[in-house]
């Protein structure tokens, strides 16, 4: 008996095949998430984190979204991830030098921005941590931060009543794993995309900048800082030193992960998307608003070990820039605020 | 479909199924298992941490804890040729702590005879930049592995020994602590203290009906001044950093041969 001659037979397999079909569409439509829940704008590179293997889905963004928000992640219960990484500051503690953990106690460098987080291929600004499923285990266990043991958070969603049918919607079983509890946290935090700032319509031909605001970006280039807050990510996510006195915290930056010479005082070069809203600036939170830190450039660079090349092409270190361009830059910086990301209640606890 | 189509359709099938279920049913007799005893001594006694030890610099020490990753087990046959356990079940952690973690049982070891086993103390450069899916067992980070993982430079303790001793400072308690790792770095060259140590004996039988038990002497004592002299005067606290290393060649080395019976 043969397909061919058996029009009864024909027609189950077609069935099976057309449901088949049907039941992968289903399914690779949940994972690329329908609503467009990661999607790589306009403009912008193939992400560096392999979605392949962590698709982020409705289920698994919400789940990560309330582990982000859930103070069970700390020792006693009060710091959760969104304590030091505030919406409206594009992610990150605002106002505050270094971030502040459990108990008051004070970190030593300033907690970065969560934004754009599928572009980037380090984490911290020593790049300490090269692969975003293994970042947030770091401020867990932080005695500074959170100062819990990562199996004792395992431990206490395993025994929590909400948590176990939370990872059977995301996951499909109720097995609370540490492996779907940091690819929980990176659906939510691959999901905060900034692409829709004032820049970004300017580009796309939807809006105008002002004059000043045109004079900035054209400093912006002419000057080179994009150099290293290159292209549409606004940094290269390379390490250099950008010429701040050292002694300020005895910081080494880079030099603690590859104790390599060279490496001294470089840290990595952030995005300067939402730049307005992540003061203060710098990784020890020196500079408390743009002004300083371009008046940094202009006229505070020192001659520290490894000081980037490119701030040495003058005979005065660091950028020439008169006080109006200054502003003008600023002007500039302040087009790549995101206000639809920074208000957009997807992302935000409640 | 032709006549002869259809006889290579069956001939398939019955060739799938066949090799399907001989990987059931084939022979045990080809293979046979190996038990690895770590043993951890100091001065040739089982080590105890309720007892206060003098190593060779004249410290007084008691210990508190002991871990190590033992991975990447490869047993050499009498004829040169060798057998690597598969890499998804070659990772273990052994604690001092946890007796049941010091009896490694290696299955589906194929039958010959052997003289000689390799294996690395810590993790791999390769599983240390894998995914998080691949992290799991000895090597999961929020269960197993609790302690032997850095969160701020992604990768693996290896070695972490912790203990009380006089000489340690009192400000820290006179708590002495060496958490020994560095797989060599990801996007930058990093330390790499992976360390790998081959013991060789005289040819013991593998097969379905007889198994060695190898003995594997961890002598603690030896750990303060095998080839380098670390004195807990001078580092009581190494994490990270150069000296890391010399710590490093110094415990590969105290991993010695104890006895090896057959089962």
């Amino acid at each position: 008996m043969t397909i061919k001659n058996n029009p009864k037979r024909l027609g189950v397999c077609l069935t099976i095949s057309f449901g088949i079909w049907l039941v992968s569409c289903t399914l690779a439509g949940k994972e690329t998430g329908p609503s467009g829940l990661f999607s790589v704008p306009e403009g912008f590179p193939e992400p560096v984190y392999n979605l392949a293997v962590n698709p982020v889905t409705e289920d698994g963004f919400q789940l990560g979204k309330k582990l982000f928000f859930d103070g069970r992640l700390s020792r006693d219960g009060t710091i959760s991830c969104g304590e030091c990484h505030n919406q409206a500051h594009s992610f990150t503690h605002h106002g505050h030098g270094f971030s502040h953990g459990i108990d008051g106690k004070e970190g030593f460098r300033n907690a970065q921005p969560i934004v754009n987080v599928a572009w980037q291929n380090s984490f911290f600004w020593d790049g300490g941590v090269f692969n975003l499923d293994l970042f947030a285990i770091a401020p867990i266990e932080n005695p500074v931060e959170m100062d819990e043991k990562f199996p004792n958070v395992i431990e206490k969603l395993k025994k929590s009543e909400d948590y176990p049918k939370l990872f059977k919607k995301a996951f499909g079983t109720e097995e609370v794993t540490s492996e779907r509890f940091l690819k929980a946290l990176s659906q939510y935090m691959l999901s905060l995309v900034s692409a829709n700032s004032r820049y970004d319509q300017y580009l796309a031909g939807k809006a105008r900048l002002t004059e000043t605001e045109m004079k900035g970006l054209a400093l912006f280039k002419e000057k080179g800082c994009n150099t290293c807050h290159s292209g549409i990510l606004f940094t290269d996510h390379s390490f250099r030193s950008n010429g701040l006195a050292a002694e300020y915290t005895g910081d080494l930056g880079r030099f603690r992960i590859t104790e390599n010479e060279s490496d001294k005082n470089k840290f990595k070069v952030p995005t300067l998307r939402n730049i307005e809203v992540t003061y203060p600036y710098m990784h020890d939170g020196r500079f408390r608003n743009l002004e300083g830190v371009l008046e940094h450039y202009a006229d505070g660079v020192q001659e520290v070990d490894n000081l980037d090349p490119a701030l040495k092409k003058n005979p005065k270190p660091g950028i020439a820039l008169t006080k109006e361009q200054q502003g003008q830059i600023i002007a500039f910086l302040k087009t790549l605020t995101d206000t639809e990301f920074l208000n957009n209640k997807r992302f935000s606890k409640f | 479909m032709s006549k002869s189509m259809k006889f290579q359709v069956l001939l398939c099938c019955s060739v799938f199924l066949f090799c399907g279920f001989s990987r059931y049913e084939k022979p045990k007799n080809t293979e046979g298992t190996v038990i690895l005893k770590f043993n951890n001594l100091f001065n040739k006694e089982a080590l105890d941490f309720e007892k206060a030890y003098t190593n060779a610099h004249g410290e007084k020490v008691k210990f508190t804890l002991l871990n190590y990753f033992i991975s990447n087990i490869k047993l050499t046959k009498e004829d040169g040729s060798t057998y690597a356990v598969p890499q998804d079940s070659s990772y273990f952690l052994v604690k001092q702590s946890d007796p049941a973690s010091k009896e490694i049982t290696l299955n589906h070891i194929p039958s010959g005879k052997y003289s000689a086993l390799t294996f690395t103390i810590g993790v791999d450069s390769l599983r240390n930049t894998m995914g998080i899916g691949s992290r799991t067992g000895a090597l999961d980070v929020g269960a197993t592995a609790k302690g032997m993982y850095w969160v701020w430079n992604s990768g693996y303790i290896f070695f972490k020994l912790e203990g009380t001793s006089p000489a340690a400072p009192e400000k820290q308690k006179n708590v002495f602590n060496y958490h020994i790792g560095g797989f060599g770095g990801y996007r930058s060259k990093t330390m790499n203290n992976i360390k790998t140590r081959t013991l060789a004996f005289k040819p013991v039988v593998v097969s379905n009906r007889k198994g060695p038990v190898i003995d594997i002497n961890v002598e603690i004592d030896h750990f303060f001044d095998q080839v380098n002299p670390i004195k807990i005067a001078e580092k009581s606290s190494v994490m990270w950093g150069e000296f890391s290393t010399k710590i490093s060649e110094n415990y590969v080395s105290i991993f010695n041969l104890g006895n090896v019976s057959s089962k």
